[in-house]
């Protein structure tokens, strides 16, 4: 015989009713007055409340503990044997707990979450007063000084005329007509000219 | 939900500005202070290893403080932490790794210390050792149940939480939360009756 079995034989009849369904459950505290004993369900019901409000369930199921000296017994020896296991898991993660190193978090933020905007009007604030003056010194070092420019541009003029006569003298040159010899671009020099010994080859 | 371990902590918002927040969780070590101890107690008794315990404990605190600003209130900050905790061991169990490196664990919490550590309140000698016998059944049969058996059987008994907020926990049903909690509640309760018995066949003879 396995324990569970054995279990079931000492805590319920061998023809009390077992209802395992919800509906069974209220059929099983209706008539808990005519069971022996409690049901896994109602023993689990009472388990599973804190000193909540009672519901019927409970109610019945709590009647019966008081007349049954069995289900009584044993409801108290788990609950002890429940409080138990609670008071030493405890103590055993306390004592472990005390023996660990304290737990290293994130730097705590420098600033609050809740004066963002006034940290991001700020900020705004700072960038506008570095980038105006900035972009002022830019346009002052584009601008030139007026005497610089009226000095470049008096020279240019004149650059520019200078440069005007040059080509209207080159326009104005005769221009050899068709059939008239090219004057000969060698008769200046003495040395005659001599080949490349490549194009002898 | 269990008084003695949860102190009360303010759980309003402060809204200052437009859309600018502050929660319970900014003050992060008041958070850990308050909280520290249960999250590890939890996560020890579920993992049985007090460096993984140790780690995750410092993980779900370090989750809550990234993920703060997703905290609705709508639950304690007690049921929040819980649930980022579970969430780890959940995915810290899963892996291949976890189970090698059980085996060859020197740090597996050992049934026989946690037995030890029980408070004695006992009237004499023989009644602590029958308490710690029972913690040690205890411990042993936790040890045997279902992932979600021992989630819920632990929340329950360790945590003291109610169906609801374990509900919340686990993200499972009502209906489901119970019954979890009423079949493990029934393995422990086979196997405390039959020791009771034992111990009482073993008195008698």
């Amino acid at each position: 015989m396995t324990p569970h079995s054995m279990t079931h034989r000492l805590l319920s009849p061998p023809l009390a009713p077992q209802p395992d369904t919800a509906a069974g459950t209220q059929t099983g505290t209706t008539h808990l007055t005519e069971q022996a004993h409690l049901t896994e369900e109602q023993f689990g019901e009472l388990f599973a409340t804190n000193a909540a409000p009672a519901t019927p369930a409970t109610a019945l199921a709590n009647a019966h503990l008081l007349s049954c000296a069995q289900c009584a017994a044993e409801f108290a020896s788990l609950r002890e044997s429940l409080s138990l296991f609670r008071q030493a898991s405890s103590a055993y993660a306390g004592n472990e707990l005390r023996r660990q190193p304290p737990i290293t978090l994130p730097d705590r933020p420098m600033f609050s979450p809740a004066l963002e905007p006034a940290y991001l009007a700020a900020a705004a604030a700072i960038l506008l007063a570095a980038f105006l003056p900035m972009q002022a010194l830019r346009r002052a070092a584009l601008q030139p000084a007026p005497s610089m420019v009226s000095g470049i541009t008096d020279r240019s003029a004149q650059s520019d005329e200078a440069l005007l006569e040059d080509i209207n003298r080159e326009i104005s040159a005769s221009v050899p007509t068709p059939m008239q010899a090219l004057a000969d671009p060698t008769a200046d020099t003495d040395t005659p000219i001599q080949n490349s010994p490549q194009r002898k080859d | 939900m269990a008084t003695e371990d949860i102190q009360t902590f303010p759980a309003t918002s402060l809204t200052i500005g437009t859309g600018a927040r502050t929660t319970a969780l900014d003050d992060l070590e008041t958070v850990v202070a308050l909280y520290q101890p249960r999250v590890f107690r939890f996560l020890l008794a579920s993992l049985r290893d007090r460096d993984a315990a140790e780690t995750l404990t410092q993980e779900t605190f370090l989750r809550a403080w990234s993920a703060r600003a997703s905290f609705r209130e709508d639950c304690s900050i007690a049921t929040w932490l819980i649930r980022i905790a579970l969430n780890l061991a959940r995915d810290h169990t899963r892996t291949g790794r976890f189970r090698f490196w059980k085996h060859l664990s020197t740090t597996a919490v050992d049934v026989s210390e946690v037995a030890a550590s029980l408070p004695n309140h006992q009237a004499s000698a023989e009644a602590s050792l029958i308490a710690q016998e029972r913690v040690r059944q205890i411990w042993q049969t936790v040890a045997g149940l279902s992932d979600r058996q021992r989630t819920i059987f632990l929340l329950r008994f360790l945590e003291e939480m109610d169906i609801p907020e374990i509900a919340a926990v686990t993200g499972m049903p009502l209906g489901t939360v119970k019954s979890h909690l009423y079949r493990a509640l029934n393995v422990i309760r086979t196997r405390h009756s039959s020791a009771a018995n034992n111990s009482t066949t073993g008195e008698t003879l």
